[in-house]
């Protein structure tokens, strides 16, 4: 899970390189490098960020062509020798990786007896090897020989010392062309390109690329194939801060017009209308949810909007675990919640569930990635790209689907559809009250961010809610969270609760809410402070909760994007309180391309 | 001239409840902030290196402009953190200023012909413009064509020439802006040391919102300039007449009557059998049920409002949930604002994430703060509060 890049056309490489690993660093970065060719081949790496890797870049690095890379480390720490481009024993050729390498050990092995030197612990260094070794002035060749001893996932970028051109190849990893004007580039993620372009050729598995500045043409399995251009309508105004100081505050601030814009896409257009219709393949059998991280949280809140609209058992686990388990029949229609599109476990997943014979239909944010191209039916969330690592906007996007689908196939009479449609249509508006309260959460947040344990617990639709508020706060703040289910406290977290460990409490004003009237007592008599969230016009609670949060009032059915909102703003200021690096939280990257 | 500096960082107080929770700029005149106005202005100009000022509320600024993409400019933010004076705000942008460049206060609105000579103009210089009430404003005493005094709102004034905040600076100005100062200061003690301050008077559009019901002004202005455009659906017997501009994924419904100059946002549903009257806008995402009436207004976002409504020279901010047969209709009343008092005619201004029930009616000039709650059958008459709770 890195971000890759190249270039390859009439300009300088160097800047164009760093600005484009700049804006994959999303996906890794805990090292960066780029390899540049212009009369010789100069490789510059270090275990340090892309900003200070441009500080330390010599005067003098010219030359049109070139690969970068910014890592995320699986094989090997983060160092400067692991950090990529890797090398052969010329030093003529570069290579930048992303993925795993399976059999990297029996290769490396024998191309060491071979009589080549390794410098590096990493998987990708066989690679450069490799092609070494196949190369016989062809280097396109040379690389379809090297992929073809390896067995794992790849996107990479290849380039040679005095060759006009950079090879590309994926399998299982993301990777995609930005076609420019005299001028093309590689990156693992359409962002990357937007400053230099808006038209991206989406590579598909094995498929291997030359490219030069005029052009690119893509062989898969030795024929060649073609893959056309398309126009992303993502911008670059996308991936930019906008005036906030990190990419996570744009991305909540940005909540109120993603639902807008589902309401819009949902209400008055056809085009999705096939792939949101779960109702038929559904029949009398069972839904089955899918995801990981965040995404699994989306799927769980799916699980009770799907069971009460649609009337149907519905089954969440996670993608990584459903590999070891998990009986399916011909009656069971899985939907899988990926955000990048390019979660392995969900791919895995996935394909094993087609193998079935189980309809499968995914709900993703990244056009033409790699689960769109093996389901039999995508809804597309329109979130944007989100760049922090953090995910909210994608979270609430996520949900809007969910909504959508069952709302749009629902076993309910019309007028709670209507009234359940007219409560959607407000949700921008009571989103954004909850923003403009973001000061109050600020304060609260400043609370939370004294202590070290914190948890919290929700009831019903709003328990993954409280796991979710949970994972927010840890991820970046640091601060140890767990999310339960309210009536589990008793079964062992109890033992933990001290003054020193606040509980955050969601309440909602469903059938749960006596019940989590009593689970607020319970902890406030273990003396841990209370924060809880509940719906403007309850008194009830704030006389026992010590402080609360006021969020306006919606169907108990949509206040888990209410209520996240407002824990997504609680663990940014506790984060930021605490100094924490907020779009980069340490050890973590955006998309999980590796199992 | 390639670079201007927006001052956007003012609450705009007297404006309550519209800017609670929005800065001055960010009040939407024909479903566009004012501030966007000025913004389009500079790129009709070719000027789009713009640094904006920011401070209240400024999260509703960067959410709404970005970096700038989509408006064709590159904008540069600075945050001025309380609001002192305008040339403490401009103080912010200092850093950002290469060269000469035009100040502009962003909560005027004003078109491209505005600063049409002035936008090439070499510093310094203040743009001028005749108006009826100098008073509340800087008047300018102009002799030979440069600047001799700004006074501001003074008892009497000497001509009907005032300063429209806008002007041309080098970077000297830095010298003179003390935190503690306005402009107007600033240049008059530039003028006492010797500065020559050009004096240029424009003919083009230069408005001001001071009070709630001048929105209804603004938005009456710049929808006579509207262009009609339709990118929703329209269904059959729909009468649609005059510059009517629909947004995209908008449903008109049978039997609806829309006479412009009318501007409807994105994904609405409006009708069957809704009338909107001249000049009225309306943001996006809004529900308008059978047999409303509309007419001279101003509605929000996320507005819902229920059948048989009658609303005229009215402002509905967003968020608002409005029941049936909700009667707003004008008359003369007279308004205390900081003690000044106004006699004005309007319907009702309802601010943001208000709930009102059915047949609530409002008497001519009531105020009602946000998300205030109204039962049903409710009379509403002067001024309430944030979420007053009428039952």
């Amino acid at each position: 899970m890195c971000g890759i890049v190249g270039y390859i056309g009439e300009r300088q490489a160097r800047p164009i390189l760093l600005n484009c690993l700049a804006r994959l660093e999303y996906r890794g970065y805990d090292s960066c490098g780029i390899a540049v060719a212009g009369g010789n081949l100069q490789v510059h790496k270090d275990a340090v960020r892309v900003e200070a890797l441009k500080e330390q870049l010599p005067r003098r690095l010219e030359g049109k062509i070139g690969i970068g890379h910014t890592r995320w480390a699986t094989h090997g720490e983060p160092s400067k020798v692991n950090a990529h481009p890797h090398g052969d024993c010329t030093g003529k050729i570069a290579v930048v990786h992303n993925g795993v390498i399976h059999n990297y050990q029996q290769l490396r092995q024998k191309l060491i007896k071979e009589g080549h030197t390794f410098t590096s612990a990493t998987d990708t260094e066989v690679i450069p090897h490799l092609v070494e070794k196949h190369f016989d002035g062809d280097l396109e060749k040379a690389v379809a020989k090297a992929l073809a001893e390896m067995e794992g996932s790849y996107a990479i970028a290849v380039l040679m010392d005095g060759k006009a051109e950079l090879i590309a190849a994926r399998k299982d990893s993301p990777l995609i062309i930005g076609i420019g004007d005299g001028e093309n580039l590689i990156a693992s993620d359409v962002p990357a390109v937007l400053d230099y372009t808006s038209r991206v050729i989406y590579l598909e598995d094995d498929d291997i690329a030359v490219i030069t500045g005029e052009g690119v043409r893509v062989k898969k399995n030795g024929e060649t194939v073609d893959r056309k251009p398309q126009r992303v309508t993502w911008s670059v105004e996308d991936a930019q801060k906008g005036g906030y100081e990190h990419f996570m505050l744009k991305e909540i601030h940005e909540q109120p017009k993603v639902i807008r814009d589902t309401i819009r896409a949902n209400l008055y257009t056809d085009e999705t209308a096939a792939d949101r219709d779960i109702s038929e393949k559904v029949g009398a059998g069972e839904i089955l949810m899918l995801a990981c991280g965040t995404s699994y949280h989306a799927a769980m809140v799916g699980k009770y909007v799907l069971e009460q609209l649609f009337k149907v058992p519905v089954r969440t686990e996670l993608a990584s675990e459903f590999g070891y388990s998990g009986q399916t029949s011909s009656q069971t229609q899985a939907i899988v919640i990926t955000q990048s599109g390019e979660t392995a476990d969900a791919l895995k997943a996935i394909k094993r569930l087609r193998s079935e014979g189980c309809p499968v239909t995914v709900i993703t944010n990244v056009v033409s990635s790699s689960a769109t191209r093996i389901a039999d039916h995508v809804v597309y969330t329109m979130a944007g790209p989100e760049i922090s690592v953090a995910a909210t906007k994608s979270y609430t996007a996520q949900l809007m689907a969910l909504y959508w689908m069952s709302l749009f196939s629902a076993r309910i009479d019309l007028r709670r559809k209507d009234s359940l449609i007219m409560e959607l249509r407000q949700l921008p508006g009571k989103v954004q009250r909850v923003l403009d309260d973001e000061e109050t959460i600020a304060q609260h947040a400043a609370q939370i961010a004294k202590h070290d344990n914190v948890f919290f617990i929700g009831r019903g639709i709003n328990y993954p809610v409280a796991l979710e508020g949970a994972l927010k706060l840890k991820e970046i703040s640091y601060i140890h969270a767990e999310g339960y289910a309210a009536g589990e406290l008793k079964h062992g977290p109890f033992a933990l609760l001290n003054g020193k460990a606040p509980v955050v409490a969601i309440v909602a004003p469903d059938n749960n809410y006596e019940a989590m009237l009593t689970n607020i007592k319970e902890v406030k008599a273990r003396s841990s402070p209370v924060l809880a969230l509940v719906e403007e016009g309850d008194e009830v609670v704030a006389e026992v909760a010590d402080s609360v949060i006021v969020v306006p009032k919606v169907d108990p059915l949509f206040s888990p994007v209410v209520n996240a909102v407002v824990l997504q703003l609680l663990a940014y200021y506790a984060a930021k309180e605490r100094g924490c690096p907020i779009d980069f939280p340490r050890n973590l990257a955006k998309s999980v391309t590796v199992e | 001239m390639k670079q201007a500096v927006i001052l956007a960082a003012g609450e705009g107080q007297r404006l309550r409840p519209f800017t609670v929770n929005r800065p001055k700029v960010m009040l939407f005149i024909a479903d566009k902030p004012i501030l966007q106005y000025v913004i389009e202005a500079l790129v009709q100009k070719g000027i789009r290196n713009i640094v904006l000022v920011v401070g209240y509320r400024k999260e509703q600024v960067l959410d709404y402009f970005g970096s700038g993409e989509s408006f064709g400019v590159d904008l540069t933010y600075v945050t001025q953190e309380r609001q002192l004076g305008t040339a403490h705000a401009l103080a912010q942008a200092k850093a950002a200023i290469k060269d000469d460049f035009l100040v502009l206060p962003g909560d005027n609105l004003i078109a491209a012909d505005t600063i049409d000579q002035f936008a090439t103009i070499e510093p310094e210089a203040v743009l001028v413009k005749k108006v009826d009430n100098p008073m509340r404003y800087g008047v300018v005493t102009i002799q030979r064509g440069t600047v001799k005094e700004i006074i501001e709102k003074p008892e009497e004034a000497a001509s009907n020439l005032v300063s429209t905040g806008i002007y041309s600076f080098s970077r000297a100005i830095f010298d003179f802006a003390e935190p503690q100062l306005d402009l107007p200061d600033v240049v008059n003690r530039m003028i006492s040391q010797g500065h020559k301050i050009k004096a240029v008077e424009t003919e083009g559009a230069w408005l001001d919102a001071i009070y709630p019901w001048d929105i209804l002004n603004l938005n009456d202005a710049v929808l006579q300039q509207a262009q009609a455009k339709s990118g929703g659906t329209i269904e059959a017997g729909v009468s649609v007449k005059g510059q009517v501009s629909i947004g995209k994924g908008t449903v008109i419904r049978s039997n609806s009557y829309i006479a412009g100059p009318v501007v409807i946002g994105d994904g609405c549903e409006i009708g069957p059998s809704v009338c909107i009257f001249p000049a009225t806008s309306i943001g996006n995402n809004v529900v308008i049920s059978p047999f409303t009436e509309v007419k001279n207004s101003v509605i929000g976002s996320d507005v819902n409002i229920g059948s048989g409504g009658i609303i005229h020279d009215s402002v509905i901010d967003n968020s608002c949930q409005i029941g049936g047969r909700f009667a707003a209709c004008s008359g003369q009343e007279e308004i205390a604002v900081n003690q000044e008092h106004h006699l004005v005619s309007f319907g009702a201004m309802l601010g943001e994430g208000c709930t009102l029930g059915n047949s609530v009616v409002a008497q001519p000039g009531v105020i009602v703060g946000n998300y205030s709650q109204i039962r049903s059958l409710k009379l509403l008459s002067g001024r309430l509060p944030d979420r007053s709770l009428v039952v």
